[in-house]
């Protein structure tokens, strides 16, 4: 085993208590009026609607109508218009393609006093009306109805993503005529109130085949283009299959609740290690001070390849959890120096068979708590999570979950187990094997074995 | 040493008649879902002032043309005023605009009670079909996931054997969260699945720790003593550590059961109450169920193969 110097307890700790402040305060700066994040926060934290109070629904096209995938993805792009255009930037959409279902949820708008979710879900599942405008808001030249289909397809002369437009023989008449008249000028195309593109006539278009075309277009905005250009022209309306809703209230109180017993947990695990096993038992607080960190980092979006992920009451329950497991490994290696120490091992070697001999206990546990972790983020996920992918062989006949909650209890159970592992083996043994180089802490007493009185 | 192994009668009769008397009452009484998992809907009120019960009901009654309605009284975490919980009996949830029309209808009827909707819930009856079925698909698929793991890891300790009779022990600690939501009269929802889940890796965690010590042991003490001792010595070299995990656990859980209730934050306490109980059952049957289950097993097959 390498060898630990005297300092490392403090690199150690100091990161710990680095990170744990980080995570937990964020760093901002106000210059002037404008607040600058730097990393972000507790305060920054997204929470479930659980919490904050907000509307979960599920849209289906009509019974009995098997929506194509093109249709789903137009379905969703005019729900996303909408989403913006009401000011709620804040909402979580997915599309299960093989049940053909969206799920959309967003939290209340912050200065809303009327919590109506029945008017929110009735305005989303509206047909939309796209309509194609004259200059940037002149009469109306053609309507949804008389757009056959959009796509995505390459300019054969610049090699440029454009969006295609097949139109019906009406709508070709109409356009021909308004583009021919409207050359050099623009069309606006607006999906209700809504605008979503200017482009300029070039030439008139008496085919019905027009192409929407810009210099900087990439892929991903063409194809945009073309689900809201085709969620105009949809044949359906959606139907609500669920919805809940829960007002801004109700939900805030049970978060402070949670989070006071988050911090009940904590100190009184702590104390109870620290009476067990003494000096690792104040490492192991200390472990278990990074592994919250770590979790609390992993839910704002701290670390930059980690995306912030949305925390519900499940999921604050999930964090607390993961304090009474995560002093786990702390104990399984305590307890074997203890025994280390009582087979009459020095204090040097019972730290290093206690944690050599452990690991693979260790590291079988949280593999196990891994997987299942896992199955529960696909099962309870969106269906577009690499969770839900993975498993989709398993899932893919089955719906997507009813509810959001319980995804967020996965994921803080994952990071939980992973920070502790690397919190409780790794950290853990860094700082009790430097630690035990002061002489101040080399009585055995400390480590659980007989008092020394040398 | 305690002799664990030697007692196996009694943990098997515990476990046995916890489990039998867990499946008559949820015979006798019957379970009910969630309307997660059946559909339906359920509406919460906030009023003010005095409101008559039945009343209220018959309002929404009539806009639902005779649908029958139950209405149970909640304490409202914030605000503490008592909520009015109306559960309809249709398993197909209602659109947005009967809902509308039947909050229009309270209002007009009383319009002094500031009646306000604090959460609607409405599951359609073939969502929460698929919902169920997923779930239960993915506690079968994350037992599995169990078994290879184990199979795999302890192979040479008679893996498949060792994986099967964890996961045996896994049921058991099953039907005990079960039993709490079939005593407590809980709806099984999808914090029943959530619980299971998390059993499954917190249990199979705890018997991992005392296979692994199994596997130690018997490298050190090879064919020197009996499978029954083996399994013994090696349970009770890993007993502290499985009573301090769980106590840590259990000190966890239990204050989030604790402020859960004092606060009355419901949809926490369906969650950690089960939890609670599933670890401590988790806790005793991989010392109490798991080894010694696999012992007995052992030694049938040892027997057989001799006589």
């Amino acid at each position: 085993m390498k060898k630990v110097g005297k300092p490392m307890f403090f690199i150690v700790a100091a990161i710990i208590i680095g990170l744990t402040a980080l995570s937990f305060l964020g760093v901002s700066t106000t210059y002037g009026d404008v607040p600058t994040k730097y990393i972000k926060g507790v305060d920054d934290i997204r929470w479930g609607i659980d919490i904050r109070g907000g509307v979960d629904v599920t849209f289906s096209p009509p019974e009995g109508y098997d929506a194509t995938d093109e249709e789903m993805a137009a379905a969703e792009s005019i729900i996303k218009v909408r989403m913006v255009s009401q000011n709620i930037t804040d909402s979580e959409i997915y599309t299960d393609y093989n049940k053909d279902r969206i799920i959309v949820r967003f939290p209340w708008k912050e200065d809303e006093t009327d919590f109506d979710p029945e008017d929110a879900v009735k305005e989303l599942g509206e047909t939309a009306l796209l309509t194609f405008k004259e200059g940037s808001n002149g009469p109306v030249v053609i309507e949804g109805k008389h757009v056959q289909e959009a796509y995505v397809a390459l300019d054969p002369q610049t090699g440029n993503p454009v969006v295609a437009l097949t139109l019906t023989s009406e709508g070709a008449t109409l356009f021909s005529e308004a583009t021919g008249r409207l050359k050099g000028q623009t069309i606006s195309i607006w999906m209700d109130d809504t605008k979503i593109s200017e482009p300029v006539v070039n030439d008139q278009i008496t085919d019905g085949n027009a192409t929407i075309s810009s210099p900087n277009f990439t892929t991903e905005e063409a194809k945009d283009l073309a689900d809201k250009i085709n969620g105009g022209a949809l044949p359906f309306k959606l139907q609500t299959e669920n919805f809940s809703s829960i007002s801004a209230t109700l939900g805030l109180g049970s978060r402070d609740a949670m989070v006071t017993a988050g911090i009940i947990a904590f100190i009184l695990v702590s104390i109870f290690i620290i009476i067990m096993y003494r000096l690792p038992g104040v490492i192991a607080c200390i472990a278990l001070m990074g592994q919250v960190a770590g979790s609390i980092a992993c839910i704002t979006g701290f670390f930059p390849n980690i995306p912030s992920f949305t925390l519900t009451l499940p999921g604050i329950a999930g964090i607390i959890l993961s304090i009474g497991m995560g002093v786990d490994a702390n104990v399984i290696t305590s307890e074997r120096i203890k025994e280390e120490l009582k087979v009459g091992k020095t204090i040097d070697g019972a730290i290093d068979s206690g944690f050599s001999r452990t690991f693979a206990a260790i590291f079988d546990g949280n593999i196990t708590m891994v997987l299942v972790a896992v199955v529960l983020m696909g099962a309870f996920g969106p269906p577009g999570s690499i969770f839900a992918r993975l498993l989709a062989p398993i899932f893919r006949w089955f719906g997507s979950s009813a509810t959001g909650a319980i995804y967020s209890f996965g994921y803080t159970l994952v990071v939980g187990v992973i920070f502790n592992f690397l919190m409780g083996v790794t950290a853990s043994r860094l700082m009790l094997k430097s630690i035990s180089k002061f002489k101040a802490f080399k009585n055995p007493w400390l480590y659980g074995g007989v008092k020394n009185n040398d | 040493m305690i002799n664990i192994v030697g007692r196996k009668k009694i943990w098997f009769t515990i476990s046995s008649a916890i489990i039998i008397v867990t499946i008559l009452v949820a015979l006798i009484f019957s379970v009910e879902l969630d309307i997660q998992f059946r559909g339906g809907s359920i509406v919460t009120y906030s009023h003010s002032g005095e409101l008559d019960k039945g009343d209220f009901a018959k309002t929404i009654e009539s806009v639902l043309g005779g649908e029958k309605v139950s209405i149970q009284e909640q304490r409202d975490v914030t605000t503490g005023e008592m909520n009015l919980v109306v559960t309809l009996s249709s398993k197909q949830g209602i659109s947005p605009e009967k809902y509308g029309e039947i909050n229009d209808a309270l209002w007009a009827a009383y319009p002094q009670n500031n009646i306000e909707v604090v959460s609607t819930s409405n599951v359609d009856a073939s969502i929460g079909h698929d919902f169920l079925i997923k779930s239960v698909v993915a506690v079968a698929a994350a037992s599995v996931l169990m078994i290879v793991y184990i199979a795999f890891r302890f192979r040479k300790i008679g893996g498949w054997s060792a994986g099967v009779f964890s996961v045996l022990a896994l049921l058991h600690d099953v039907m005990f969260v079960f039993a709490v939501f079939v005593f407590f009269r809980i709806p099984l929802n999808d914090s029943f699945i959530a619980v299971v889940l998390t059993i499954l890796g917190y249990s199979i965690n705890a018997t991992v720790v005392i296979y692994d010590r199994i596997r130690e042991n018997k490298r050190l003490l090879g064919t020197k003593v009996s499978l029954a001792e083996l399994v013994n010595t090696s349970i009770n070299q890993s007993l502290t550590r499985s009573i301090n995990t769980t106590i840590s656990t259990v000190i966890a859980m239990g204050t989030v059961c604790v402020v859960a209730i004092v606060y009355n934050v419901s949809s926490i306490i369906t969650f950690a109450a089960p939890m609670l109980v599933g670890m401590i059952a988790g806790a005793y049957s991989s010392v109490c169920i798991a080894g010694p289950l696999w012992v007995t097993w052992q030694e049938h097959k040892l027997a057989k193969k001799h006589g």
